[in-house]
């Protein structure tokens, strides 16, 4: 990104453009409205502006006025597909701060923001997908599972997980994604059952599928529903409830493939 | 009891580290994600077995989550880290997947089932399994977000270099 008048303090037409590009960063990494509002607010406010947003499911519009609301830039962004990134909310919500205090000027801020990268993670694709099947493992033994079942959960995962990245890498549609790794999940949880090998076989195949729980958009759905942004609240709440429904779609598919009975 | 409480802690935060790593939080934040997973998970454990028969378990994982989410926001500060960070990996390990799973599994025997006794028990698992599932997603959720709005101060300075209590709050 490239502005004008790389100074102390931004022009109108370079604040705006900054604060849109900032807000669509922000918000596609998984903030919740209020701390969208917040950090935006706080920059305008050290650049002596006044911002308006307005937050859609899939865009941002963003007004910028002058300090007397004489004048005023109104910017349009369209929200891109990103993954969560914690790290990339706390960068950025770091920035606003040291905006607001006046540690960075204008010039400052605009390299620092384009000096982050596409993706802000601490950890390579191969570590995630280790810890998740750890993870989803240690999920099996706290629902009552036994060490077989620990077994066939962290191998379903780290089977699943692993095509979940591939598909994801490749641009596959999510839900599209969520089908297809929740049945190879339980699928290969299954084994437990068809194969008796452990006394805890429906814990397997019922924890197998957890890691795709959307549960970032279900707690961001109700931050916004909370403060008020009903809008965008229901949007990320359908969001979640597509995906947990895809995700119940694979699993059942497998359990009817694998002739899995329950009760 | 004790040896059961730190094996359930132990797999608890483990699976905060794992699941916090799909959120990709800063790598300070992993070991808070771990301890607030095992507090939280170990709170509501010990609030539904004391003795011997505790709260009910939406109840107790609605004021868990509350804790874990309390725990988040005076974290966040120390670890200049959104509070936000800190939920979604504590709470994954009290989610209901079981209940989830039986409820699914349910559903799908209604619709194989043809007599009416069959699907009238299958219906009725379908239902108490969902609404279990359901109200202890919401207790969960409403816990753990609402200390985020009572303490804004601390929620949303987090990140500043220096905090300042006496500045603006937002």
């Amino acid at each position: 990104m490239t502005m004008e008048n790389d100074t102390q303090s931004p022009t109108l037409q370079a604040g705006s453009e900054f604060l849109s590009a900032y807000s669509e960063r922000l918000f596609s990494s998984g903030s919740t409205c209020i701390r969208l509002e917040k950090n935006v607010g706080r920059i305008a406010r050290a650049w002596g502006m006044d911002v308006d947003i307005s937050i859609l499911p899939h865009h941002l519009h963003i007004t910028v006025h002058d300090a007397g609301r004489t004048d005023a830039v109104t910017t349009v962004t369209t929200i891109q597909p990103r993954a969560v990134s914690f790290a990339t909310i706390t960068c950025l919500s770091s920035l606003s701060w040291d905006i607001a205090d006046g540690h960075v000027d204008f010039g400052e801020a605009l390299s620092r923001f384009n000096a982050l990268p596409d993706t802000v993670g601490e950890i390579g694709p191969w570590q995630e997908l280790l810890l998740v099947s750890v993870a989803n493992a240690s999920f099996c033994r706290l629902f009552g599972g036994d060490m077989i079942a620990m077994v066939i959960v962290f191998l379903a995962t780290m089977a699943g997980y692993a095509l979940k990245q591939t598909m994801l890498e490749r641009g596959c549609d999510i839900r599209v994604t969520f089908i297809a790794c929740s049945f190879i999940s339980a699928v290969l949880a299954s084994a437990d059952s068809l194969f008796s090998l452990g006394t805890t076989p429906e814990i397997a195949v019922g924890t197998s599928v957890l890691y795709l729980v959307p549960g970032i958009p279900f707690l961001n759905s109700l931050s916004d529903m909370i403060d008020g942004h009903y809008i965008c609240a229901f949007g990320r709440l359908m969001h979640a409830l597509v995906l947990t429904a895809c995700l119940s779609v694979g699993l059942l598919a497998g359990m009817i493939a694998m002739n899995i009975n329950m009760f | 009891m004790i040896l059961r409480l730190l094996f359930n802690a132990l797999f608890a935060g483990l699976a905060a580290i794992g699941f916090a790593s799909i959120s990709r939080p800063p790598r300070r934040a992993y070991l808070f994600c771990a301890l607030i997973a095992a507090a939280g998970h170990t709170l509501r454990y010990l609030m539904m077995n004391w003795g011997g028969g505790g709260l009910h378990i939406v109840a107790a994982t609605t004021i868990a989550s509350f804790a874990v989410g309390l725990m988040a926001v005076f974290i966040a500060p120390h670890t200049k880290v959104p509070a936000e960070t800190y939920l979604f990996p504590s709470l994954l390990p009290m989610i209901p997947g079981i209940y989830a799973y039986k409820c699914f599994g349910a559903l799908m025997m209604c619709l194989s089932n043809g007599g009416e006794q069959d699907f009238n028990h299958c219906f009725y698992l379908f239902a108490s399994n969902g609404l279990t599932c359901f109200f202890i997603l919401v207790g969960m959720v409403v816990g753990a977000t609402v200390p985020i709005f009572m303490y804004k101060r601390f929620s949303f300075q987090a990140t500043r270099r220096q905090s300042s209590t006496d500045n603006e709050v937002i």
